[in-house]
């Protein structure tokens, strides 16, 4: 039979490591020593006198120095991993012994492979990334750029910026002209300023109409046709305007069940001034809708808001979002608020947001049945009680709270108005606008004015590189055929901007070899490819203005106005984007993603909190940056960095709005770092149990700078614990009987084993539950005292979450070298390589009398010779 | 790489490329409609279609004992009963290179080895939908239909941007919604010729204007950043490409399929995504618009549609319960699909008055088998078009038999003059045996 258990081993394989699985300066692995085992347990049949399957491992050198030794190497390692190797009827290594042979052989492999690709230092020139692409367009142009039909970038277990692996589909040329010329459309204003509009609505209007609607209409005929059906003794329903019995037994049932909640809804005091948000029916949702003829840009919402005296003040929280495609479905959030003010006194609420081209226009859904009027469509904006962002969840708790309230969810929310207001203009016509036709309105629209406009456009766009005649000549072609064809000034334009914007110089960020190539070290980059390289870097977008002269000028190649640069970039509002490119795909958040968080188990964890634990991370890595804090400060920290919604969700006390800030914690406290926080947490469980692979390999790999090797394909697996009812912790016991799973998982498993006291979204826990589910109803269930004990590979031990931590944050040089490696990594869009050995020591070289921060790690990366050479 | 700035000479740049193909005449594809029915050969077809996440191993393969044609159909693949005696199942075909356990599509084509390129962590090589597309897609108006879904390595497939790969081994980009696809396949241009012909020109003229610009960054580039620059280049040589095949076919309207594909008013999700793509795939053959087709299907769309709560990753890693039940509900769910397309190629009747399955290969599998075995990929061939002996069940001697010795059967069957694919060692003798 079958005879091991990987039945978690799991997800961090998907993409390989994640970016960045880099292991160069963890502790050296084992001196790979292979011929002992091969010659106890393998020559014999694959040596010297035999070869069987043509297979001879005798000659096998142990140092994997090109493809073909790695290739066979390879071989050998899937051969024993699944299981195939030594074959049953001959002498069998004993468990150890293989443990110890496959541990070393996969790490040898690994640095193999690490070593055989590596690049010796040698950057490829990247094109602009999905990121990079929406904020150049957006500088540029002053406009933002929808770019989400663009394939996506990465994958494959590299950053967005790695220039090898960006590569250009067929296609996606002509989307680039398309995506420009669109942004274009917006940003040229050939018309007079668009006049802002201001609509508040009373919700309740359209509240009370709908319902009462429903009421007297299908409620009514459901029950009125059923009495005289039944009254006819026989008659077919046919003759009462039913189609057949059994819709008018459902008609029957919706009376019985719905008719209570909107008599309910509409003789309550408060829905004669506003509408009260029930949780599924009757009022979900109110919402206003921005009509379709207005233009795209920013606009203001506002709604009016009040909390009922009735609940607890817990539920007190607002979403707002994109309506789905039904009045209960899903909902693209925009935010998420805490309502305090009793209704009597209510609260306003104002939001802003961008509001994209229109695709599908806004469109009145009619119920077949029901009649009931819904606006959908993506400019409808909606707000609700915050709840679970499906229908399957809301309704349920309706259904629920039916039993015994006879109306369902009590509810706690009430809207006085709702209002649109826009699109607001800053300036007209628009900074990009003006931009381009830098004459202003009064210069005369000829053809060499629109020369001036295209070289000056084309030379911004292409960072300062040159515009070569001809292609300006070319250019100039294109506005002048337009012209021809009837376009006016402005129009004509519009085709040679857009081929600007899809032209290599644009699109990639290219930097001439140096002389000679590949050899003497290469060259220093220039002032502008300096400059292009630092924005690129620290705000996945242009240089700006003042940047940009110091290029010109040559004077960023001055250290100490360099310096001075990345302090200034790290201090400004664009180093947001540095901090949203770089932590997801470093601590592989897209993970938070992968899950439905189950609603039955988990109902606290809904969308908003998701959102905010997300967010905690990247503000929290924020805040490290801004006040120059050290790196470990990430591994421990007496502070956590929430909103209202996320502090509810620990338990903190005394946190009042919707922004980020620090908070202390109080001592014994599980939070303050990474490790307890709700979103690292939660990505280390599949959405129902939380999973001690997932976190152990995730702490080895982002803290410890320790990622074991890649999963292995084919080793055999065996789930023989079907309807038990076991912890986490006993399944995870088979993994040490089996010699493939026990070298790498009892590294792996002892780690995640100390987070154990969190369950599947972050929660607090003293002893974890687990069931056996049929048909969504929970039959068995049983609780297991949490064993949180375990130890670190080197053999430290610990006895909880607490000792975990403390273990861990003492191991911050690791931590700050794993950092290092990955940033520089996402810097220069390449993997570290072997030649990086003394850059990453000087970069993470612990300051006289203090630790590491990451403002510094940053600073000496740009100040450091990789971050400026041209190999 | 020799940039010309010279509009006139962009021809002799569209045939320096490796893409060169040769044009139709207008003048031999009217007369090959006049004639068709006197035509005895009517050309052959390839569709390839890869699920990501792998199947079920306990339910999907047939016992190894029973081999030929009198084989138990297992679960997993009984919805297709009723088109036993078209299709084939076979065993024992893998990638040897591929080590990547979720990476289902990736190499699935290709047989390429990810570290076959020193000083590279990821090389491919052309897939074989490709090989195939330079040669049954020279007289069609696309070469190939490349369709794709959206998140692709959330349903397993890996790196990649569909299942095909081209001649540099760079990704294809494919199309994901079925609206698309419905318009380049059968929307007819309500514009005078003139006026379509004039825009051709100015497309090119655009594609002329950048690769000037492209002459001046390949200047002084290293070569490491030149090859990079020449995916540009080849993007663009692509584009010129379809702007001459789209010239050729200027003036001739697309044709329609007999049954009209009706499109819904918003782009479907999971399976009824799957149906409409497989109906257009059917109604592109049909028409002769193209004559091969590689399609990555979506299965986390497809499991959320039959209400299953995990993401496909989480299913593959199943164990009996739950996951395993939601994995088999899935091969069943995609088996019934698969059924249904060659439902649709069984129902179009050719000139020669067989079936357009008759004239077809259909490739149905994936590189992962289930969680992450890579032995044994799940592989099932059907229809006439590549001559295979249909009906059986066949497991191969060598439990290491290259996939890509399948794939070459397959080219050679349809008559596509290759001696090799990937790393394959020959041909399968029991197909054609």
């Amino acid at each position: 039979m079958i005879r091991s258990v990987c039945v978690w081993w799991s997800v961090w394989m998907v993409w390989g490591q994640g970016p960045g699985g880099g292991v160069f300066g963890a502790e050296p692995a084992a001196a790979f020593e292979p011929r002992g085992f091969l010659e106890q347990y393998c020559v014999s049949c694959h040596g010297e006198e035999k070869q069987k399957g043509k297979v001879r491992l005798d000659t096998l050198l142990p140092a994997i120095g090109d493809l073909e030794t790695a290739e066979r190497w390879q071989k050998v390692l899937n051969a024993i991993n699944a299981g195939e190797m030594p074959p049953e009827e001959e002498r069998q290594p004993r468990g150890e012994e293989k443990a110890v042979f496959l541990e070393q052989l996969s790490e040898a492999m690994v640095q193999a492979r690490r070593r055989l690709s590596d690049s010796g230092g040698v950057l490829t020139m990247r094109r602009l990334n999905k990121r990079e692409y929406q904020n150049t367009l957006r500088e540029l142009l002053g406009v933002p750029v929808d770019a989400k039909d663009l394939p996506n970038d990465g994958g494959g277990g590299s950053f967005d910026t790695a220039g090898k692996a960006l590569f250009l589909a067929s296609d996606q040329f002509e989307q680039y002209v398309l995506l420009a010329r669109r942004a274009l459309d917006q940003a040229i204003a050939t018309g007079p300023r668009p006049v802002a509009r201001k609509v508040r609505v009373e919700v309740e209007e359209e509240a009370n109409r709908r319902i009462t609607g429903i009421l007297r209409g299908y409620q009514m005929g459901g029950y009125r046709a059923n009495k005289e059906w039944k009254a006819s003794k026989g008659r077919p329903t046919t003759d009462f305007g039913i189609v057949d019995e059994g819709e008018m037994k459902f008609r029957q049932h919706v009376w019985d069940t719905n008719t209570a909640p909107m008599i309910d809804y509409l003789t309550r005091e408060e829905t004669r001034t506003g509408a009260l948000l029930t949780i599924h029916e009757p009022n979900g949702q109110v919402a206003v809708a921005i009509p379709d003829e207005m233009p795209p840009g920013r606009y203001r919402i506002r709604a009016r808001l009040g909390l009922s005296g009735r609940v607890e003040a817990s539920r007190g929280f607002v979403e707002m979002g994109f309506r789905g495609k039904a009045l209960n479905d899903a909902m693209t959030l925009i935010d998420c608020r805490r309502v305090t003010a009793p209704i009597a006194q209510g609260e306003e609420w104002e939001v802003e947001l961008e509001l994209p081209r229109l695709t599908v226009p806004l469109k009145e859904d009619i119920g077949p049945e029901t009649k009931k009027r819904i606006w959908v469509g993506e400019r409808v904006i909606a707000l609700r009680e915050r709840q679970p962002n499906t229908s399957e969840a809301s309704s349920a708790r309706y259904r629920q709270a039916l039993e015994t309230t006879g109306f369902g969810v009590e509810p706690a929310l009430w809207v006085d108005w709702m209002e649109w207001e826009g699109p607001l203009v800053e300036q007209w016509p628009p900074a990009g606008h003006a931009a381009l036709f830098f004459k202003g309105e009064g210069a005369e629209k000829n053809e060499g004015y629109a020369r001036e406009i295209l070289e000056r456009f084309a030379s911004r766009a292409f960072r300062g590189k040159p515009v070569r005649a001809s292609y300006l000549e070319r250019l100039v072609g294109h506005y002048r055929e337009r012209r021809e064809a009837g376009d006016g000034f402005e129009e004509a334009l519009k085709q040679p901007l857009s081929i600007v914007l899809a032209s290599p110089s644009f699109l990639y960020l290219s930097e001439p070899a140096a002389e000679p190539e590949g050899r003497g070290g290469g060259r220093r980059v220039d002032a502008r490819e300096l400059a292009t390289r630092l924005a690129y870097f620290l705000w996945s977008g242009p240089p700006d203005a003042e940047l940009q002269a110091l290029a010109d000028s040559g004077l960023l190649l001055r250290e100490e106005v360099l310096g001075g640069q990345v302090d200034r970039m790290l201090a400004s509002e664009r180093i947001g984007e540095f901090v949203k490119g770089f932590v997801p795909q470093w601590l592989h958040m897209e993970r938070l993603d992968f899950f439905q968080f189950s609603h039955r188990l988990y109902p606290g964890f809904d969308d908003s909190v998701k959102r905010a634990a997300r967010r905690e991370v990247l503000e929290t890595f924020a805040t490290v940056l801004r006040e120059q804090l050290p790196a470990g400060t990430l591994l421990r920290s007496d502070f956590v960095v929430v909103n209202d919604l996320l502090a509810q969700f620990y338990g903190l006390e005394g946190v009042r709005g919707g922004h980020f800030r620090k908070v202390s914690v109080p001592e014994g406290s599980p939070r303050g770092g990474l490790l307890g926080m709700a979103a690292v947490l939660a990505m280390g469980s599949d959405g129902e149990r939380s999973s001690p692979v997932e976190r152990g390999a995730w702490v080895l790999r982002k803290l410890l700078h320790r990622p074991p090797p890649p999963a292995p394909a084919n080793v055999p697996q065996l789930s023989r614990h079907a309807g038990k009812l076991l912890s986490a912790r006993e399944l995870l016991t088979a993994h040490m009987e089996e010699a493939q799973c026990a070298q790498c998982h009892r590294k792996i498993d002892p780690i995640g084993y100390g987070m154990e006291h969190f369950d599947a979204v972050g929660q607090w826990r003293e002893v974890e539950r687990t069931e056996v589910v049929q048909g969504g109803v929970a039959r068995k269930s049983k609780e297991h005292p949490i064993d949180a004990s375990g130890r670190l590979p080197d053999g430290t031990a610990f006895q909880d979450y607490f000792g975990l931590r403390a273990a861990v944050s003492t191991r911050e040089a690791d931590f700050v070298r794993g950092v290092g490696e990955q940033l520089l990594e996402y810097a220069l869009g390449r993997p570290v390589g072997f030649s990086d050995e003394e850059t990453l020591e000087a970069l993470t070289r612990e300051p006289a009398g203090g630790r590491v921060t990451l403002a510094s790690l940053v600073r000496r990366l740009v100040l450091s010779p990789v971050f400026q050479r041209k190999l | 790489m020799n940039v010309s700035s010279h509009g006139s000479s962009r021809r002799a740049f569209l045939r320096s490329g490796t893409a060169w193909i040769a044009l139709p005449f207008l003048e031999s594809l009217g007369f090959r409609r006049f004639a068709s029915a006197s035509v005895p050969a009517r050309p052959k077809r390839m569709i390839f279609l890869g699920f990501g996440w792998g199947v079920t191993k306990e339910t999907w393969f047939p016992a190894v004992e029973q081999t030929g044609p009198g084989y138990e159909l297992p679960a997993g693949l009984r919805p297709l009963e009723r088109h036993r005696s078209d299709f084939s199942v076979i065993q024992n075909l893998s990638n040897k290179f591929t080590n990547e356990a979720h990476w289902g599509s990736t190499f699935w084509l290709t047989g390429a080895n990810r570290y076959g390129e020193p000083g590279q962590s990821f090389h491919n090589a052309v897939s074989a939908d490709q090989v195939a597309a330079e040669h049954l897609g020279k007289d069609t108006r696309y070469s190939s239909m490349v369709l794709s879904c959206e998140r692709g390595e959330e349903s397993g497939h890996g790196p990649g941007l569909s299942l095909s790969w081209n001649r540099q081994g760079k990704p294809v980009a494919g199309l994901q919604d079925p609206v698309a696809v419905y318009h380049r396949l059968f929307s007819n241009e309500q514009t005078p010729v003139e006026v379509q012909r004039e825009r051709l020109r100015q497309q090119r003229s655009v594609l002329d204007t950048v690769l000037e610009d492209a002459a001046g960054v390949a200047r002084g580039l290293s070569r490491n950043d030149t090859d990079k620059l020449s995916e540009y280049l080849q993007s663009i040589r692509d584009i010129e490409v379809r702007l001459s095949k789209e010239e050729q076919w200027l003036g001739v309207a697309r044709a329609q399929p007999v049954e009209a594909v009706g499109m819904p008013e918003q782009a479907p999700a999971g399976a009824d995504e799957i149906r409409l793509m497989y109906r257009l795939m059917a109604a592109a053959l049909e028409t002769d618009v193209t004559r091969v087709i590689t399609y990555r299907q979506p299965v986390d769309t497809l499991l959320k549609g039959l209400g299953i709560p995990f993401t496909g990753h989480n299913m593959s890693h199943y164990s009996p319960g739950p996951r395993m039940e939601a994995s088999q509900r899935r091969d069943a769910k995609q088996a019934e699909l698969l059924a249904f397309l060659l439902d649709r190629l069984k129902a179009t009747k050719e000139a020669d008055g067989r079936s357009l399955l008759d004239h077809t290969v259909v490739v149905y599998g994936s590189n992962i088998r289930s969680i992450h075995y890579l032995d044994n990929c799940p592989t099932l061939v059907a229809g006439g078009g590549a001559g295979i002996r249909q009906g059986g069940h066949w497991v191969m001697r060598d439990p290491k038999t290259p996939l890509c010795n399948l794939w070459l059967t397959l080219l050679q069957g349809v008559g596509v003059p290759v001696e090799s694919h990937g790393d394959s060692t020959g041909v399968i003798g029991e197909l054609i045996g």
